[in-house]
């Protein structure tokens, strides 16, 4: 028993041993030997939904698909323990037109309403007539005589006549007609009628009402009329090539049939006219799902098939109990795999050959309860599972591998089975047999991409993590005293002259004012309104002033910048500002910039939909964003710091962002003439970044806002906030002190202490001020308020760079 | 059921294998069937574990089992590449310095495929206070680490001070000094060099009693006790200090100011006693009593150019009288024979231990151009446009089966300033040249990190060119190293050498045995469930 057991899964092994070796490529599904692909695909699929005409209704597919899949389970490869088709449903919009032909019939007093409508389906013209002396909108019956055969009345003022095929139709044309024969004798003013589609119900009507068209003249009042027009002047046979064209303009023209004047009774003109109309008909495709036992690593592969093409992208996850909670599962995962939001993962299937479906092989973990699913077609189309997310259980551990499954399915193989039954399951074991060979080959290539796509993802994890290494040690290096950049060398070489450290840290003796608030950007003309303050800024003792964010933003505020070149803000225009800065500058203060560099929000939507792709003159891409907010699905390295996650974190590991960076910030000093900056969110990417930044646009004075909270214990702040001011220390360490930072530890600390008079933690243990400017006074920009701090009552915010209190 | 774990730890590996092969740090040429085998012994052969699987499927384990035995030879092709660890990685006190970001540092190196780092070892921290008193547990913390990094690890022992980082002789040794001036390098002028000890009192017991060769003697047995663990194995490679610097040389450009660019031809280092005594015997012994009074008069100073003074003249001047002669082969053979004496004492001593040895020899590359070289003259090495200096200095390497090291390998002609005739790449290739003669083998380092991103490209063209290198150590760990300007530089730099097949290899063990492991327990559930099969 064992002997017989072992034996085929030995011989998968080799097989597939020998595969690997062999480099698997050459064994294209398309060139097995006597079985084309498209051939066992084809196979597969009709077994599936060959009880299934194309545009049949759902509900007997669903039923009959699981019935069906049962029996093919019983009949499958000993490893595949669970299949099952499902059906998708979906609405598509086929578009066509309706026609409205009046004209003579065969005698000359004869009048033909031609109603007919090119787009498939179970039509009904629902109509009636309105007689001459009707008033309002009432249907009548029209008499007997007008009534086609095959109608139907519809209580006593409606008829219901089924749409025919065409008798002038071609074959190939679906066009299908209502005649109705009219005697413009009759007192019959006019015929209403809408469009009903019985397989859906849904009623088509023209412009929101009934369509009219009239037997006789009179005061047209409605839109609604469909109608000869006025000025083609002849009767009835307008050529088809005409009409057409100015069926296209009869929208317009209509309205001006309101003004037309009574004419004549039976001047009876005959018209054609169509009409567009777009019907939702429901698409069924399916997607069918065979679970596997991977017989050599006790993992379980997951074939998905599809007749969907274009785009398909599973949007997928696993659960692990039957709460059906989604999980990422663990890598690897297949090719063209992305993580959505941490929760679950987006896999792009891949084409079949010919466009004709698409399929995905995904390897899948022990211990996995169960496989959710929905699907996406193209751009917003979510396909699901009435409602809910597709599931796929797996076998409880307990029971698993598909060995004990292969011995009863030996076993059923026997008499009790329907004779008819049995030749489609021999059929279907047949095809069966070739479907998993064939499957077994794309896992193989499969198995053999995603290793490829791992070796991809190790290498940039290594790359990352030697990035992440070197920048840890650096800082390290960087922070601690003793450096010796120089190293004696004893033969005198040509040295380098030493890079020339340009500290933004002015004079020491700067004091700073805000000059906005977080609800300047309200008047549109904050800039102007700025201008005049100038002089009494400078009176007060102001030595720099800080003017809100410069660029063109979503937020109004200027903190979600898009096209950094595009300096026309909710604050004013780019003159303005060059105006506003020369006129601080012409009374003696220094300008600063508020720049925003951690984050900048796209302008455009990447091919999954995500804002990522930028605009303007930096029109990066996805590479500029950092890979570890998966909101964003960058391509950039990870993130050098923390995240804010509003809005895609450029990656400023990246040479090209750097080097646009590096020009923008140059030409904002040269352009606008800004004296330093004011640094938006430095937390979000490393320090050592930013001196490069400073270096190349030589500031006069840099401040960063490092802004992280403080240390509580128990809700008590913390009376050492060490770790807090050490934070921020290290950021302007990793500036190689180019830049200051806000001393916002002293400023939280002051709060505490003011507000609770507790006066005891203005100074550490040491004896020295609490904040960054105990140790580090020279870099520490002492911080009152500013536009987070809720503040925005007060105009303008004081922050003074002071020398430590004693 | 084991055949398809190892199916599938043989797939991992392989994709492992990719990674590093795109990252660059595989050659081409040797990967292929050959990386396969190999690494199908690494999953078998180390564990135990694995008894079942070969006597199951022995087909496999027994081809797998003769590549065991001939694992890792000495690679003799392809490049090594080494890191030096900062100079004060190990401070006054025996304590690592920023270990953190070594330790950070290494993890990168190695992530980066370098194959180990270099770690100086100081005389003056080891031997600190007391001759005979060795305190090594600094350096040991930094071998450890370096261990647990997975990299190899090169010594160089530095019998030398050094001004940046300060780290000077041991004190007792400085404390001799004081007393006894004449143990340190002189000048002309009286001006002692105290960072490296006269190679006049090698053989002069004038430290407590011991001449200098035996406390490096026992300052090397120390070492080698101290370390006898990894000595060999995480240990291959050791470098003898030979003089200032760690170069064998005289410090003749030590007074050389900063920020001139033409440098100096140097001075002359002959003038401490015992220099001045052997001259002396050696000049009445060549029957020219006269000349052993003292070194050339007519030599100019540090920081003069060659032809400021008579000596060092293009034509006519006194390096080639026979006074010129008789000075420059002493002053010249002095030094051999003293890196005679290292070298010999430490390759005797660690022959039993199949670490190379490597002594360092200096690229005094300006006035090549010259007929004289006089920077060469000066610093020890009689290499003129007449007679090749550097013939007798590679027979020693030879003769004591030590390897070279040549700094100095990122330096390009067209760097150097127009007016010192320097020529670093002539200079290098005549070195090269003398030692391929002679069979000794070359390693080779750059001279400063400060001027690395021009000299990547030069470096490489030395590496790759016609006589490989196999063993380059970049200098040298520290801020500027790890930093955004020049760290990615680096990155590339290392990416762009193809890394020899078996240093891959060992680069992948690590993660191998982590998949074998990983791969068990698989084991064990199939066949519990294969039982489980038969059973029913």
């Amino acid at each position: 028993m064992s002997t017989t057991t072992i034996e085929p899964l030995l011989h998968r092994c080799r097989r597939e041993t020998s595969t690997f070796r062999s480099g698997s490529k050459r064994f294209r599904p398309s060139s097995l030997p006597g079985f084309p692909r498209r051939l066992g695909f084809h196979c597969w699929r009709s077994f599936f939904c060959e009880f299934k005409p194309p545009h049949r209704p759902l509900l007997l597919r669903a039923v009959a698909s699981s019935s069906v899949a049962a029996t093919v389970e019983a009949f499958e490869s000993s490893d595949v323990f669970f299949k099952e088709t499902f059906p998708l449903k979906q609405t598509s919009l086929v578009k066509g037109k309706i026609f409205i032909r009046l004209g003579h019939g065969k005698k000359e007093q004869d009048w033909k309403l031609t109603v007919g409508c090119d787009v498939p389906g179970k039509w009904i013209l629902h109509w009636g007539v309105s007689y001459i002396d009707d008033v309002g909108n009432e249907w009548d019956q029209p008499p007997s005589g007008m009534i086609p055969p095959g109608s139907v009345r519809i209580k006593d003022y409606a008829i219901e006549t089924p749409f025919k095929k065409s008798s002038s139709s071609s074959g190939g044309d679906t066009l299908q007609e209502v005649k109705i024969d009219c005697d413009p004798k009759s007192s019959i003013a006019a015929i209403n009628f809408v469009l009903k589609d019985e397989e859906t119900g849904a009623w088509y009507q023209h412009r929101g009402r009934d369509f009219k068209v009239p037997l006789m003249d009179y005061l047209q009042k409605d839109g609604n009329v469909v109608g000869p027009k006025k000025g083609f002047g002849a009767l009835g046979h307008l050529s088809n090539m005409f009409l057409k064209e100015n069926a296209l303009d009869s929208k317009n023209q209509e309205t001006s049939t309101k003004s037309r004047v009574p004419q004549r009774e039976n001047r009876l003109e005959g018209f054609y006219e169509e009409l567009p109309i777009a019907k939702e008909v429901a698409v069924c495709n399916w997607v069918s799902v065979s679970v596997r036992k991977c017989p050599d690593t006790a993992k379980s592969l997951l074939y998905m098939e599809t007749d969907l093409s274009g785009n398909v992208v599973v949007h997928w996850g696993v659960c692990r109990d039957d709460a059906k909670n989604w999980e990422v599962p663990v890598s690897p995962y297949p090719p063209n795999t992305v993580i959505f939001k941490g929760k679950a993962l987006r896999t792009l299937l891949e084409a079949k050959e010919g466009d004709s479906g698409s399929f995905g092989v995904f390897t899948l973990e022990e211990g996995l309860e169960g496989f959710l699913f929905v699907l996406k077609q193209n751009e917003n189309s979510w396909l699901n599972c009435m409602g809910n997310d597709f599931y796929v259980p797996f076998p409880s551990p307990t029971i698993s591998s598909g060995l004990p499954k292969q011995g009863q399915t030996e076993g059923a193989e026997t008499p009790g089975i329907p004779a008819e039954e049995n030749e489609i399951s021999s059929h279907s074991a047949y095809t069966g047999g070739i479907i998993s060979e064939i499957r077994n080959l794309v896992s193989d290539i499969s198995s053999e991409k995603s290793g490829k796509t791992k070796s991809k993802e190790a290498q940039e994890s290594i790359l990352q993590e030697i990035e992440r290494l070197a920048a840890e040690a650096y800082n390290i290096f960087r922070s601690s005293v003793p450096t010796f950049l120089e190293r004696a060398v004893s033969e005198s070489e040509e040295l380098k002259p030493p890079v020339q450290i340009s500290t933004a840290t002015g004079s020491g003796f700067e004091i700073l004012c805000q000059g906005f608030n977080w609800e300047s950007h309200k008047s549109g003309r904050w800039y102007q309104e700025l201008k005049g303050k100038a002089r009494e800024l400078s009176s007060l003792g102001f030595t720099v002033i800080w003017l809100p964010p410069p660029t063109d933003s979503v937020s109004h505020e200027g903190y979600m910048p898009t096209d950094y070149y595009n300096l026309n803000s909710r604050y004013g225009t780019m003159e303005e500002l060059k105006e506003v800065v020369k006129n601080f500058h012409e009374v003696g203060i220094k300008v600063l910039g508020d720049v925003v560099l951690n984050h900048r929000c796209a302008q455009y939507k990447n091919q999954n939909g995500v804002w990522n792709i930028f605009g303007g003159r930096l029109n990066w891409d996805d590479r500029a964003i950092v890979a570890d907010d998966p909101h964003f699905q960058g391509r950039g390295n990870k993130s050098s710091g923390d995240n804010f996650h509003a809005a895609p974190n450029i990656d400023h590991s990246q040479d090209f962002v750097r080097k646009d960076i590096k020009d923008w910030l140059y030409w904002l000093r040269k352009e606008i003439g800004y004296d330093g900056w004011r640094l938006d969110f430095v937390r979000g990417f490393w320090g050592g970044y930013l001196k490069d930044y400073l270096d190349a646009s030589e500031p006069y004075f840099a401040v960063g806002e490092y802004w992280d909270s403080l240390s509580y214990t128990y809700g008590e702040m913390d009376h050492n906030q060490d770790a807090h001011r050490q934070r921020i220390v290290d950021w302007i360490n990793a500036t190689n002190g180019t830049a200051g930072a806000f001393d916002v530890t002293t400023k939280g600390i002051l709060h505490a202490a003011l507000e609770r008079c507790e006066y005891w933690r203005l100074s550490d243990a040491k004896g020295k001020a609490p904040g960054v400017v105990g140790w580090w006074p020279s870099r520490a920009v002492t911080f009152i308020e500013n536009h987070d701090t809720g503040s925005t009552q007060v105009g303008s915010y004081f922050i003074l760079d002071f020398p430590p209190i004693a | 059921m084991e055949v398809s774990v190892i199916r599938s730890s043989q797939a991992k590996v392989g994709r492992i294998e990719l990674a590093y092969r795109e990252l660059g740090l595989f050659s081409s040429k040797a990967h292929g069937v050959k990386a396969l085998n190999s690494r199908s012994d690494l999953c078998f052969s180390p564990s135990t574990r694995w008894k079942n699987a070969r006597l199951r499927f022995s087909p496999m384990a027994v081809r797998s089992e003769p590549k065991e035995v001939s694992r890792r030879p000495k690679s003799s092709d392809g490049l090594r590449l080494f890191v030096g660890l900062p100079l004060d990685v190990v401070s006054d006190c025996n304590t690592v310095n920023h270990a953190r970001a070594i330790a950070a540092g290494l993890r990168a190196l190695k992530l980066l495929g370098v194959e180990g780092v270099e770690l100086p070892i100081w005389w003056g921290l080891v031997e600190q206070e007391e001759g005979g008193k060795y305190e090594w547990s600094g350096y040991q913390a930094v071998a450890e680490m370096v261990q647990n990094a997975g990299l190899k690890l090169h010594v160089s022992l530095c019998f030398h001070g050094s001004k940046q980082p300060k780290i000077s002789l041991p004190k007792w040794v400085s404390r001799i000094g004081e007393s006894e001036p004449s143990i340190f390098f002189t000048d002309r002028s009286g001006q002692q060099y105290k960072e490296y000890l006269s190679l006049a009192v090698d053989d002069l017991p004038v430290l407590d009693g011991k001449t200098p060769v035996q406390v490096y003697h026992d300052f090397c047995e120390s070492f080698k006790s101290s370390f006898m663990s990894c000595v060999g194995s995480t240990i291959d490679g050791i470098s003898m200090g030979l003089g200032p610097n760690g170069e064998l040389r005289y410090p003749s450009h030590h007074k050389t100011a900063k920020g001139s660019t033409i440098p100096g031809v140097g001075e002359f280092q002959c003038y401490d006693k015992n220099m001045l005594n052997n001259l002396k015997q050696h000049a009445e012994a060549s029957g020219n009593p006269l000349w052993g009074l003292g070194g050339p008069h007519d030599a100019p100073s540090y920081d003069q150019s060659p032809h400021s003074t008579n000596f060092f003249k293009d034509h006519g001047g006194s390096w080639e009288s026979p006074y010129g002669g008789f000075f420059l082969s002493w002053y010249s053979n002095q030094l051999v024979d003293h890196g005679a004496r290292l070298l010999s004492m430490a390759s005797s001593l660690f022959e039993d231990t199949g670490v190379a040895i490597h002594g360092k020899v200096p690229l005094m590359h300006s006035w090549y151009g010259t007929r004289s070289h006089p920077s060469e003259l000066t610093s020890g090495f009689y290499n003129t446009c007449t007679r090749d200096g550097y013939e007798a200095v590679a027979q020693m390497f030879a003769s004591h089966s030590s390897k070279m090291i040549l700094p100095g390998m990122d330096l390009s002609d067209a760097h150097q300033p127009r007016d010192s005739l320097s020529s670093p790449e002539l200079l290098l290739k005549q070195i090269r040249t003398a030692c391929r003669k002679h069979g000794v083998e070359v390693s080779g380092q750059n001279s400063s990190v400060s001027n690395a991103l021009d000299g990547f490209e030069q470096i490489k063209k030395n590496l790759l060119g016609e006589n490989v290198i196999n063993l380059f150590t970049y200098q040298r760990m520290g801020a500027y190293f790890f930093s955004p300007e020049h760290f990615p530089s680096f990155t590339r730099f290392v990416r762009s050498l193809n890394q020899p097949q078996l240093h891959s290899d060992d680069l992948l063990r690590e993660e191998e045995e982590k998949e074998a492991v990983e791969a068990i327990p698989m084991t064990s559930e199939s066949s519990i469930n294969m039982q489980t099969a038969s059973k029913s």
